[in-house]
C-alpha cells in the first residue's frame, strides 16, 4: 500500500515532474534571463518531486511496473536533452558575450577580449 | 538672397533625406518575414550650415545595417550541427529495423528456432522429421543474415546516393552565392535585399557542410569549407565532388570503399567535413556502416557473426559421428558460405544444397561415447561461456550490434532535440542584436548566462537523481 502525501504517490509525483519539465521545455524556446529564472524554479520542484519519487518507492519497497519505468526513462531522456542544451547554450553565450566586449572595449594584451567596464551615467539638472 | 537659396537647398536636401527614410523604413516592414533580412536603420545627421560658404545646412540620410556578422555565424554554426543530427537521425532510423532485438526479429528469432530445433533432434537423433527441422531452421537462419546484408547494403547504397546530392547542392549553393558576389561586384552601394538572399544561402549551406565565411568588400563574402577549403572567391566557385576512396580497401577484397570528398584540385578534404547533413551521412557511411556490414578494411560484425556461427556449427558436427559405432562417421557441414570475400559472408551464407538428414551428426565419439552428444553440444552452443563470437553467444553478439545501433540512434535523437532548442535561440539573438547598443547586449548577456548557469546547476542535481533511482528500479 502507498504512502499518500501533499504530493500524492510515486506516480503522481512522476507525472508531475514530467509536466513542469514540459513547461521548462517551453520557456526555453524564447531567451531571456526572466524564462530561465523561471526554468530554475520549475526545475527545483522537478527535484524535489524526484526526492519524493525515490522516497516513496524506498517506503513502500514496491516495484514500480513498466509504465513507470517507461515514464521515468522518458524523463531521464529529457533531462538529458535539456543537460547537453544548457551546455551548448553556455557555449553560444561564452562566444557571443566575447564578440560584443572585444567589439566594445577592443582586446587586452593577452589577446583576450577586454573586460565589460559599465560606467554609471550621470544626470545633471539645473 | 544667398541665404534664401541656402535655406531652400537645405529644405529640399532634407525632404530628400526624410524621403529616403520613409522609404527605408517600408524596405523593413516588407522584408520583416524575408529570409536572411536584416533590419536598416535610417539615421539622420544634421549637416553645418555658413552662410556665404556653400555649406547649406539641413539633415542627411545614411542608412546603418543592423546586420551582426558575429549573430549571423552563430546562426550558421548552430544550423550546421543541426544539419548533422538531423541527417544522422533520418539515416540511422532505418538501420533500427535490421538492428532489433525483439524475438519477432528475423535473426534472432531465427537463431532462436535453430537452437530449439538442435534441442529437440537430441532427444530423438534417428527421428527423420526431427532431422528436416533443423536444416529447415538453418535455411531460416541464413534467409535471415541474407535479408539484412541486403537491407544493410540497400542503406549503404542510399547513403552513397544522398553523399552525391548532398554535394551537388553545396556545389549549386557555392553558384548562388558566387552569383550574388558578381552583382555586388557591379554595383557597390549596399542593397539590404541581396544581403539577404546571401545570408539566406549561407544558411542553407551551413545546414549542409561546416563553413567559414570572410567579409569582403561591399558585402561579398568568401565561403571556405571546413575553414581551409576555398569554396566561394568572388564570382568563382571551387567546386567538390564525392569519389571512392580505392585505397580504403585494399587488403580486404569485396568490401565496399570509403567514400571521400575531394576539392576542385582532387585534394581528399574528407576530414575537414565536421558538420552539417554532408558529415552526418559521411560518418553513417564510412564509420558506423563499415562496422556492421564492413567496408574499407572492416569486416563488419553481421559478416563476423555470420561465419561464426557457420563455422562453430560445421566444426562440431565434423567432430561428431553419423554413425553409432565404430568406425565413426564424421557429420557434414550444414552451412556455406564465400570465404574468399570476408564482407560478404552473410549475403553469401547459405545451407549446404547436398545435405541430408542423415549427415547430421548426433552422436559424439567421445570418450565416452554418447549417441545424442554432438546434438546436445549444438543445442547449449549459445549459452555456453565463453562464447564463440569474440567470447559471446550468438544472441548476445547479435545484441550488442543492436546496442551499437541503439545508442547511435539515441544520440542523434538526444543532440538533434537540443540543436533545434539552440537554432531557436541563436536566431532569436539574431533578431534582437538590431538596435540595441553594445553595453545593453553584453549586460544582457551576462544576465542571461548566469540565469542558464543557475538552472544548469538544477539540471546537473535532477540528472544524478534520475540515475540513481534508475538504479534502484529493477528492469
Amino acid at each position: 500500500m502507498e504512502t499518500t502525501t501533499e504530493y500524492g504517490d510515486a506516480r503522481e509525483c512522476l507525472l508531475a515532474a514530467r509536466q513542469r519539465m514540459r513547461e521548462v521545455k517551453r520557456l526555453l524556446s524564447q531567451p531571456s534571463a526572466e524564462a530561465a529564472d523561471e526554468s530554475a524554479a520549475l526545475l527545483r520542484d522537478v527535484e524535489i518531486q524526484l526526492g519524493c519519487v525515490a522516497v516513496f518507492l524506498r517506503q513502500t519497497g514496491s516495484k514500480p511496473d513498466s509504465e513507470f519505468r517507461s515514464n521515468l526513462e522518458e524523463l531521464q531522456d529529457e533531462v538529458a536533452v535539456l543537460a547537453r542544451f544548457f551546455a551548448e547554450a553556455d557555449k553560444l553565450f561564452a562566444g557571443w558575450l566575447y564578440a560584443v566586449c572585444s567589439r566594445r572595449g577592443g582586446y587586452t594584451n593577452r589577446g583576450q577580449a577586454a573586460p565589460l567596464v559599465l560606467v554609471k551615467k550621470l544626470s545633471v539638472e539645473g | 538672397m544667398g541665404s534664401l537659396f541656402s535655406a531652400l537647398t537645405a529644405a529640399g536636401q532634407s525632404l530628400q533625406a526624410f524621403e529616403q527614410a520613409i522609404n527605408v523604413t517600408q524596405n523593413n516592414v516588407t522584408n520583416a518575414n524575408s529570409p536572411g533580412y536584416a533590419e536598416q536603420v535610417p539615421q539622420l545627421i544634421s549637416q553645418p550650415f555658413q552662410d556665404g560658404t556653400g555649406l547649406a545646412g539641413g539633415v542627411q540620410e545614411q542608412t546603418q545595417d543592423t546586420r551582426d556578422s558575429y549573430a549571423d555565424t552563430a546562426v550558421q554554426q548552430q544550423l550546421s550541427l543541426q544539419g548533422m543530427y538531423q541527417q544522422l537521425q533520418t539515416t540511422l532510423a532505418p538501420l533500427q529495423n535490421v538492428f532489433d532485438v525483439s524475438s519477432s526479429s528475423p535473426i534472432p528469432s531465427a537463431l532462436s528456432q535453430l537452437f530449439q530445433s538442435f534441442s529437440t533432434w537430441a532427444t530423438q537423433p534417428d527421428n527423420t522429421d526431427y532431422q528436416s527441422a533443423v536444416i529447415d531452421a538453418a535455411q531460416q537462419t541464413a534467409t535471415a543474415f541474407q535479408q539484412a546484408a541486403s537491407q544493410l547494403g540497400a542503406i549503404q547504397d542510399n547513403t552513397t546516393n544522398d553523399i552525391q546530392s548532398t554535394v551537388t547542392q553545396i556545389n549549386q549553393d557555392a553558384g548562388t552565392i558566387a552569383s550574388l558576389n558578381a552583382q555586388i561586384a557591379q554595383d557597390p552601394t549596399p542593397d539590404a535585399g541581396l544581403s539577404a538572399q546571401l545570408e539566406n544561402t549561407l544558411e542553407n549551406l551551413s545546414g549542409l557542410a561546416n563553413i567559414q565565411t570572410i567579409a569582403g568588400i561591399g558585402g561579398q563574402v568568401t565561403v571556405l569549407l571546413g575553414g581551409q577549403t576555398p569554396l566561394v572567391i568572388g564570382s568563382q566557385v571551387n567546386a567538390i565532388q564525392s569519389g571512392n576512396n580505392t585505397a580504403s580497401n585494399s587488403g580486404n577484397p569485396g568490401a565496399a570503399p570509403t567514400i571521400s570528398i575531394f576539392d576542385s584540385s582532387g585534394d581528399d578534404i574528407t576530414s575537414q567535413i565536421t558538420s552539417g547533413s554532408l558529415a552526418g551521412l559521411l560518418s553513417v557511411r564510412d564509420t558506423l556502416l563499415p562496422t556492421l556490414i564492413g567496408g574499407g578494411q572492416q569486416v563488419g560484425g553481421l559478416n563476423t557473426l555470420a561465419q561464426g556461427l557457420a563455422d562453430t556449427i560445421n566444426n562440431t558436427l565434423a567432430a561428431g559421428s553419423t554413425t553409432d559405432a565404430s568406425p565413426y562417421q564424421p557429420g557434414a557441414p550444414l552451412f556455406t558460405y564465400n570465404s574468399s570475400a570476408p564482407s560478404g559472408i552473410a549475403s553469401s551464407l547459405a545451407v549446404s544444397s547436398t545435405i541430408t538428414g542423415d549427415q547430421l551428426a548426433a552422436a559424439s565419439p567421445g570418450p565416452p561415447f554418447s549417441a545424442n552428444g554432438t546434438a546436445l553440444a549444438l543445442a547449449g552452443l549459445d549459452s555456453s561461456s565463453p562464447g564463440p563470437v569474440d567470447g559471446q553467444g550468438f544472441t548476445q553478439y547479435f545484441g550488442s550490434l543492436t546496442a551499437t545501433v541503439g545508442n547511435a540512434v539515441n544520440n542523434a535523437n538526444t543532440s538533434a532535440t537540443a540543436q533545434s532548442q539552440l537554432v531557436a535561440q541563436a536566431q532569436s539573438l539574431q533578431q534582437q542584436v538590431s538596435g540595441v547598443s553594445l553595453d545593453e547586449e553584453a549586460v544582457r548577456l551576462v544576465q542571461l548566462q548566469s540565469s542558464y548557469q543557475a538552472a544548469s546547476k538544477v539540471v546537473t542535481v535532477i540528472d544524478q537523481m534520475m540515475q540513481s533511482l534508475m538504479d534502484e528500479i529493477p528492469t
